[in-house]
């Protein structure tokens, strides 16, 4: 008989251990001798990118064979109270293993394209998916911070993969200085609730707000500073500065990693934290309570977010503003969720494995665009690319419409359950889904602007003519997300299911 | 005079404020390191300060513990951008990192 915390920790323990081996494994690997190879054909490493996406396979089928298993209804905890696996944590570990996986796959054409191959890429991306993963079912504030740093010090190195690029070290420096700036925050808020309720577990801290066992000042500015904290990672406005810089530095598939899985991840323990922790009336009311403070939030980063990426002149950078602007929409179904429970936390989950997928096919397209020694980043680097490569432009066509939120792709639909959501919470939260609907008329412009230039421009007299990289695992990874994201749109009550149901498992 | 907790709560919100002003207005990257560290450890002081007030169970001091141990992470990560930046930059002034657009 196999020890539970084994068996409901299976997905975590596979994952840590596997990327111990692949870690020692690369330290081991045998190197072309000097003579006959240049320094970047020596580090080539083409199998890695395979082992780590099985790697991760074998974890997301875990949680999989967990959820089909059946959890019991009590949630059981890992090592102690710290962590839960509960439908919620299972539903989040498929979405981050499913950003990891794509960007492995468009890792492994990327960084053999662009001769910066070096074996701890991999080793690094399944660590932060470990800290995401846990960050994820964390029940504790405890956990929720040892998970958030061991997410982010794996993002951080990442970030600054290409430490012979200034601009690679500079998105670094600012994401670290930044993010350690939000987690003093956050910790700060933690120690606060700790000395308010006398606990640090999210059910804890619920038990004492409800009972009135809690100082009710610090309650309210340690719910703030959390808040904080945490808006830093999902990248909301006004706390968004480090982004745009950040996913520009970064490599393009650390870039679409940010942007799924870390996002995703920050969002799941939100969710929880706000929903088990603070859903008693002193906390969750509109007069003094988390909604009206997060869907100010909601609505400006929709705003900014989608004003932003109109003026920029860079895709990638435009890629990094929806991102934020995305932000936006997801907080809306978090807000709902306060009034109409589970409909509204499963129009999150939906939103991120829509999202996932999206963003994904529209970094993968973008790393598609450019071949060796010629990174497409700027619109102008597209220009005339659809007519000359028309195969390679569907991808991007479809990414940009499911970001768009266009039928029939998942976009569409992620869109519409959260406004929905809001809609059906009715009161004061109808002016957020009219505010959400006329900012994503905002981002057609910026979406079908990549569209008209791909098709409808030629590239200036002289420039630089993008040519799409030919790389076996990139076309896989936009096969796979394509696919997804159409079918999200075609059959999207056949996705809703997981999230619902794990909605409903979180607040029954 | 006997120290009470609103004293420690007192200071730690003071030298949490040091350090989020100095993360805030100097541009060396090394000293908003040190800023960080100072937040990081007013913390701690907050976390054992309550604990010692509500010695119900042991969580605060455990979390100091942790925060102890991150903030050393933190740290290697964050000297090792630093580092990478120097190379390039020769520099470790933050506003020097400006190659990517505002």
């Amino acid at each position: 008989m196999i020890p539970a915390w084994l068996y409901y920790g299976s997905p975590l323990v596979w994952l840590i251990f596997a990327g111990l081996a692949l870690m020692m494994a690369d330290a081991f690997y045998p190197v072309t001798p000097e003579p006959i190879s240049t320094p970047a054909q020596r580090q080539r490493r083409p199998e890695l990118a395979m082992i780590t996406t099985v790697i991760l396979v074998v974890a997301g089928s875990l949680s999989f064979a967990l959820w089909f298993a059946g959890v019991p209804d009590h949630a059981p905890r890992l090592f102690g109270n710290y962590l839960a696996v509960d439908h919620l944590s299972l539903v989040m570990d498929i979405v981050i293993v499913a950003g990891a996986v794509f960007s492995v796959l468009l890792a492994g054409g990327y960084l053999h394209e662009h001769e910066i191959e070096r074996g701890e890429f991999y080793p690094l991306i399944l660590f932060t998916a470990f800290g995401a993963m846990i960050l994820a079912r964390a029940t504790d504030l405890l956990s929720i911070f040892i998970g958030l740093e061991t997410m982010s010090l794996g993002v951080y190195t990442l970030v600054a993969f290409r430490r012979t690029s200034p601009r690679s070290a500079e998105g670094a420096l600012k994401y670290f200085l930044l993010g350690s700036f939000a987690a003093a925050i956050l910790l700060f808020g933690s120690a606060l609730l700790y000395g308010a309720t006398g606990h640090t577990d999210l059910v804890g801290i619920a038990e004492a707000i409800k009972t009135q066992h809690a100082d009710v000042m610090l309650v309210i500015f340690g719910l703030l500073m959390v808040i904080i904290g945490l808006a830093f990672k999902v990248s909301a406005v006004p706390f968004h500065m480090w982004t745009p810089d950040a996913y520009e530095g970064a490599i393009t598939p650390v870039t679409t990693f940010m942007s799924v899985a870390v996002k995703a991840a920050a969002f799941a323990v939100l969710t929880r934290v706000l929903v088990v922790s603070f859903s008693d009336p002193l906390t969750s009311s509109t007069a003094t309570g988390w909604p009206p403070v997060l869907a100010g939030l909601a609505a400006v980063t929709m705003l900014f977010g989608n004003l932003a990426a109109v003026v920029q002149s860079s895709v990638k950078r435009m890629l990094a503003y929806s991102s934020i602007a995305h932000a936006g929409y997801i907080l809306i179904g978090l807000v709902a969720a306060q009034k109409i429970g589970a409909v509204g936390v499963s129009s999150v989950l939906f939103y991120l494995m829509a999202y996932t997928a999206s963003n994904a096919l529209a970094f993968g397209s973008l790393i598609l665009m450019g071949s060796h020694g010629r990174e497409a980043v700027s619109y102008e680097d597209l220009a005339g690319v659809g007519r000359r490569h028309p195969m390679a432009a569907l991808p991007f066509i479809i990414a940009m419409l499911s970001l768009m939120g266009f039928p029939p792709t998942g976009g569409f639909f992620a869109k519409y359950y959260v406004l929905s959501a809001a809609v059906q919470a009715g009161g004061g939260m109808v002016w957020l889904a009219v505010l959400g609907v006329l900012t994503s008329v905002m981002g057609a412009f910026y979406y079908l602007r990549v569209i008209v230039y791909m098709f409808m421009k030629e590239p200036k007299e002289g420039a630089p003519i993008a040519i799409p990289m030919k790389s076996g695992y990139v076309v896989v990874a936009l096969a796979l997300a394509a696919v997804l994201v159409v079918a999200m749109g075609l059959v999207p009550s056949y996705f809703l299911h997981m999230p619902l149901e794990a909605a409903q498992h979180l607040m029954p | 005079m006997d120290i009470t907790l609103g004293h420690y709560l007192g200071l730690s919100a003071i030298i949490f404020g040091i350090g989020a002003i100095g993360f805030l207005t100097r541009r060396n990257i090394l000293i908003q390191l040190m800023s960080i560290e100072l937040m990081l450890n007013s913390v701690n002081l907050t976390l054992i300060a309550f604990n010692r007030w509500n010695p119900g169970n042991h969580a605060g001091q455990m979390f100091a513990f942790f925060v102890i141990a991150v903030a050393a992470a933190e740290a290697a990560v964050g000297l090792a951008i630093v580092i990478a930046l120097y190379r390039l930059k020769k520099s470790v002034q933050s506003d020097h990192a400006d190659s990517l657009k505002h």
